[in-house]
């Protein structure tokens, strides 16, 4: 891309650190007699980045969990206000805001400040006046008025309370002259719109205060150069300088891949089970305390499950399950009881991959693929907190795909090859809701406000054209003459070119209905007037009275459902049935996925030589780092695909038909993850219906994906029919009337605030929003199909969801000829497709007209009808 | 393109979403639901404005076709309770307008009918509580009618319950309009489907029904959907035993 040649010069490494003495003469006399009294040394971390804090300079650090980034960060704002503070020329202003994706670590920060203030303050024999504070949506209104009153010097705060406060005509005025700004974790922003949110509140910060600077800090990502620049943005079409400072790598790691059987296909699934189970116990016992990681919640709560079940000697209160659909309490208290070392072991899925404070871990288990290098690095760099602690992780393998990522993976955390991110681009909905906060605050000239919001990383190339759609959409442009009062949100002067808020409700409608986070469909579960947790709304729909799931640990039988609550009671020791969870798995990286090809084609090569058993096991050894077990199960897995068909690669697009009663399946192996998978596999269906007008039903999983259907289809003529550069349009064809777009346009919608979740104090439940959404999307579609929400719900299922940019480059790839497309067939499902069926993702593509599709149905209940009468009448 | 035709109980007629009755020439149909966008803006979801256009168009079609004598309105052709919408003012005059040129116009009074009566007497229509051609009855349905409206009525058509079903092969699901078509006390029972453009209604096959006229299920009515043309699909009854393994 553009940016980088640009970017080397402006956005550079730090590879020097200071020297220590150079940090002593900058700090107060009373904050460096603090810092010898309670650490022996610098961190690395802080001789990379205090002295150029302190200077102001923007900087991002990318350092493991654990690494004093925290001090690192603060240590020179600290100074700063003691040193003003002693010198009596302490401001009642907001020196430095803080931004954190999560409330719990805001609440940690809090108290890592205020601890050291008080120590300070003990030194110096008297208090300081140097206020820390948090601000979120759980501040209560008082804690408000006193902030107003006497602003925080540090303001711990969200990215959506940020944007808040920014529109707040008197909190705006203590935000004028802020010097710093630190954004946390900012590699779990950067990925979504949540960081692009941001983005524009940071300009809108810069605006009003002119000099700020920012410090990035982040967890295990790449590349920095972009997380660098999203940190920084631009100004007057130029990259705003950064320096990075790169320690992701100062802990010792010591990494395995175990399998907990060498035959994973003979070995019953319930020996499995158990070696896996016996495996776990084993690991945990022989360490202090353990942290678990699953892919999915349910996964969670089915290892405490099973964990409780086999040793109920060893796991009954020491252990507890931590993820996304429990309540806080329950969240809370197992974060305490790992503070406090009473844990043995917690199982979470995603929950606690993020910084906030659990004390002391000495071992992470992966259940399953983490699915991306940086994911591993994250979970496993939970273990070892101390910075000259050893990091260990253990990542147990669930079947022989599992076995080959797994490996790969490993492979390539310990060559420091990290996937890189996806920062989501030109996100309209979420312009849309920053424009209108911008206006709220105050009137702005349409032409300034554009180029503004270009300063963004996440906006630089934004066409004037869909910016000029925003604010038509917001000016209620889109409804006829006489409605638009209804639906104009701002005020738009064409003449003097200038654009502000409209009506007084403004503000509170902003407020109330801010952030980028869509309503997920979740369902209350209580026992009796006890909330126990959530669970989704889909999980909801498939339960029957008395079916019995398994929630934060516990079993319990469903009873009935009233609107948005689950009335359960306790289970009397039935077994559950907890479904799989695939919304929820996470996608294989498309640079994991394209290692594990390469991979794939060592072997292919060397089986071809006719290489023994021995000599690939050497090879297995030596290249991948698995256990013994692992490299015999991962040898004789190979070797049966080669056998029997041919074992796709990196280069090698293996495409295998076989029939199965009557339906015919076509098995795609295209090893690249399924963000590219998603879309690759919707492409083709959509050709092959253009062709034969029928339906096709599509599994997709990261290994590859298989299209089924009743009739023949013609797969390898709609392949090579399928042309990189006109994938976009028949994407866009094949994306209309899907589920999935519906989905993203009702998430769509209410960012852009079409939909509001939250109006005259009424929440709208996601049922109520789902019905809003599909009408609204039917009749903006009646009046332009590709309105600029449509439009956006269209980028992020492509961009966000799918990997359009990647698909399009495999696409090219096979045009040129250095990826080979090679046809099979056989009778039963080859090894490697086998996996493939069983677990992929199916989603049915509508291609059928409405029309058709009826006509259809009424013929066959027609016949059914036709059918049942003849048989009556033949008295059968 | 002609509005789908196929033939119902009493001598009457389905004629795309309304019901027709030949000899008089007499086309009804209900639930319109004029300032439905109004209304969702005011519960903060902004729905631009395309359901009069799309309300004229279907409409101008089948009095185009049919060459209707009246036009009955079998309730609800507005959508706010209790208040009248500018939207509402501003288009059911427009729906008034487009109509009353050519056939006698009637509006049923439906529930969300409660204040009509300004905007209908502003362009002298009648609203009344219930219709009579021949021996056929037009109600909305939201209430039992009184002994002394039935006697003689051989056939009663009612709206209210925006009937749809949803068709599912297993794989993917798709909700169309319907007509329910069965009998009460004796009498042929016609439910209309809505004629609102902005929502299918709901399905026949789950939930509790809306109307106390088919408070004693519907198990025995014959489904009707209607699209291109109308498709009969036999009896809920057999509906619901059939769909699940199709």
């Amino acid at each position: 891309m553009v940016i980088f040649s640009e970017s080397t010069k402006r956005i550079r490494f730090k590879t020097e650190p200071d020297a220590p003495e150079a940090i002593d003469r900058i700090l107060n006399p009373l904050v460096r007699r603090w810092f010898r009294s309670r650490f022996p040394s610098y961190s690395l971390p802080q001789l990379h980045a205090v002295m150029e804090i302190h200077s102001r300079r923007n900087i991002l650090v990318s350092a493991p969990t654990g690494a004093t980034k925290t001090l690192t960060g603060f240590l020179s704002v600290l100074n700063e206000l003691i040193d003003s503070s002693t010198k009596g020329i302490l401001e009642d202003r907001v020196y430095c805001v803080y931004v954190s994706p999560l409330k719990a670590l805001n609440n940690d920060i809090e108290k890592n400040l205020k601890g050291p203030l008080r120590e300070i303050e003990g030194l110096s024999g008297g208090p300081l006046g140097i206020r820390v504070a948090v601000r979120t949506g759980d501040t209560t209104p008082a804690q408000r008025a006193r902030m107003l009153k006497r602003p925080p010097h540090i303001l711990i705060t969200t990215p959506e309370s940020l944007a808040i406060l920014l529109t707040s005509p008197r909190f705006g005025d203590h935000l004028t002259k802020v010097s710093w700004v630190i954004v946390d974790e900012i590699h779990a922003l950067a990925e979504n719109k949540r960081g692009v949110h941001l983005s524009l509140t940071l300009e809108k910060l810069q605006h009003a205060a002119q000099h700020v600077s920012r410090v990035g800090l982040s967890a295990t990502v790449a590349p920095l150069e972009e997380v660098a620049s999203f940190l920084v943005g631009s100004e007057d079409g130029r990259q705003r300088e950064c320096l990075i400072v790169d320690v992701q790598f100062i802990k010792q790691l010591d990494l395995q891949v175990l399998s907990p059987t060498a035959d994973f296909v003979g070995t019953g699934h319930a020996r499995q089970h158990e070696a896996m189970y016996a495996l776990i116990d084993e690991l945990v016992q022989k360490h202090t305390t353990t942290l678990i990681f699953t892919n999915t919640r349910a996964g969670t709560e089915r290892v405490v499950d099973h964990l409780k079940e086999r040793f109920p000697a060893r796991y009954t209160e020491n252990i507890g399950a931590h993820h996304g659909s429990l309540s806080k309490e329950h969240r809370l208290a197992v974060e305490d009881g790992l503070r406090e070392g009473r844990l043995k072991a917690v199982v979470s899925s995603t929950s606690l991959e993020l910084g906030i404070d659990i004390g002391y871990i000495d071992l992470v288990i992966c259940l399953g693929s983490p699915k991306s290098v940086s994911r591993a690095l994250q979970r496993i760099g939970r273990s070892g907190h101390r910075l000259h602690d050893i990091t260990t992780g253990r990542i147990i393998v669930l079947d022989r795909d599992d076995l080959v990522e797994c490996g790969v993976l490993l492979k390539s955390a310990v060559e420091k090859r990290i996937d890189r991110i996806h920062i989501p681009k030109n996100c309209l909905d979420v312009l849309a809701q920053q424009v209108y906060g911008f206006a709220i605050s105050r009137a702005w000239d349409v032409d300034g406000l554009y180029r503004l919001v270009r300063q963004s990383h996440c906006y630089q190339d934004l066409a004037r054209a869909d910016y000029n759609e925003i604010i038509d959409y917001l000016a209620g442009k889109f409804a006829g003459l006489e409605d638009r009062h209804i639906y104009a949100k701002v005020w738009h002067d064409e003449e003097r070119r200038m654009i502000g808020r409209r009506g007084r409700l403004a503000r509170v409608l902003f407020m109330t209905n801010i952030g980028t986070i869509p309503d997920e469909t979740q369902v209350l579960v209580k026992l009796g007037e006890q909330v126990i947790g959530t669970v989704d709304e889909a999980f909801l729909e498939r339960l029957r009275k008395g079916d019995v799931f398994v929630l934060g640990g516990n079993l319990y039988q469903f009873q009935f459902a009233r609107g948005m609550v689950a009335q359960v009671s306790s289970s009397t020791g039935r077994p559950p049935t907890v479904p799989s969870w695939y919304s929820e798995m996470l996608p294989l990286s498309f640079d994991l996925a394209l290692s594990i090809g390469r991979f794939r084609r060592y072997m292919d090569d060397r089986l071809s030589k006719g290489e023994g058993e021995e000599a690939l096991l050497a090879f297995i050894d030596d290249y991948l780092h698995v256990d013994a077990r692992g490299a015999s199960a991962l040898h004789e897995y190979f070797r049966q695909q080669y056998d029997y068909s041919v074992i796709p690669t990196d280069l090698r697009i293996v495409v295998e038909h076989y029939s199965e009663e009557k339906r015919t399946y076509i098995v795609f192996h295209a090893l690249f993850g399924r963000r590219v998978n998603d879309c690759l596999s919707r492409a083709l269906a959509y050709v092959i219906s253009r062709l034969q007008h029928h339906d096709v039903e599509i599994g997709i999983n990261d290994n590859g994906f298989y299209l089924a259907s009743e009739k023949p289809m013609q797969a390898t003529r709609a392949l090579s029919m399928l042309k990189a550069d006109k994938l976009h349009v028949i994407m866009d064809l094949a994306l209309n009337h899907t589920e999935v777009l519906a989905r993203r346009f009702r998430h769509c919608a209410a960012r852009a605030l079409m939909i509001l979740r939250t109006y005259k104090g009424r929440e709208k439940y996601v049922g109520r929003q789902q019905v809003s959404s599909m009408i609204l999307m039917n009749a903006l579609r009646r009046i332009n199909p590709n309105f600029s929400i449509i439009k956006e719900a269209k980028r992020e299922v492509l961009e966000d969801l799918m990997d359009f940019t990647n698909t399009k480059e495999v696409l090219e790839r096979i045009e040129a000829g250095t990826i080979k497309v090679q046809e099979t067939r056989t009778t039963v499902p080859s090894p490697f497709a086998a996996n493939l069926i069983l677990q992929s993702y199916t989603d049915i593509l509508k291609i059928e007209d409405r029309v058709e599709f009826l006509r259809r149905m009424h013929q066959m209940v027609l016949a059914k009808i036709a059918l049942g009468k003849g048989r009556r009448e033949k008295g059968l | 393109m002609k509005a789908g035709r196929a033939p119902l109980p009493g001598g009457l007629e389905i004629a795309g979403l309304g019901a027709w009755v030949p000899r008089e020439r007499t086309l009804v149909i209900a639930d319109i639901h004029i300032g439905i966008e109004e209304h969702l803006a005011g519960t903060g979801v902004l729905v631009p404005a395309t359901h009069f256009g799309e309300v004229r168009r279907q409409l101008e079609r089948l009095i185009a076709d049919l060459a209707p004598a009246v036009v009955v309105i079998a309730g609800d052709i507005k959508h706010e309770f209790g208040t009248i919408s500018d939207q509402e003012w501003r288009d059911t005059l427009r729906l008034i307008d487009l109509v009353a040129p050519r056939a006698r116009l009637v509006l049923v009074r439906g529930n969300h009918d409660t204040v009509l009566g300004p905007i209908a007497g502003r362009r002298g229509v009648e609203v009344t509580d219930s219709y009579r051609v021949g021996s056929t009855l037009i109600l909305h349905g939201d209430t039992v009618p009184s002994e002394e409206m039935l006697r003689g009525a051989a056939a009663v058509i009612i709206g209210h319950e925006h009937p749809a079903l949803t068709v599912s092969d297993g794989i993917k699901a798709e909700t169309y309009k319907c007509f329910l078509v069965g009998s009460w006390r004796r009498r042929t029972l016609v439910v209309l489907p809505s004629f609102n453009p902005l929502v299918e209604g709901t399905d026949i096959l789950y939930g509790g029904r809306l109307s106390p006229l088919l408070a004693r299920g519907i198990e025995g009515f014959e489904v009707v959907c209607v699209a291109d043309q109308a498709y009969p699909f036999g009896t809920v009854r057999t509906l619901r035993t059939l769909l699940p393994d199709i």
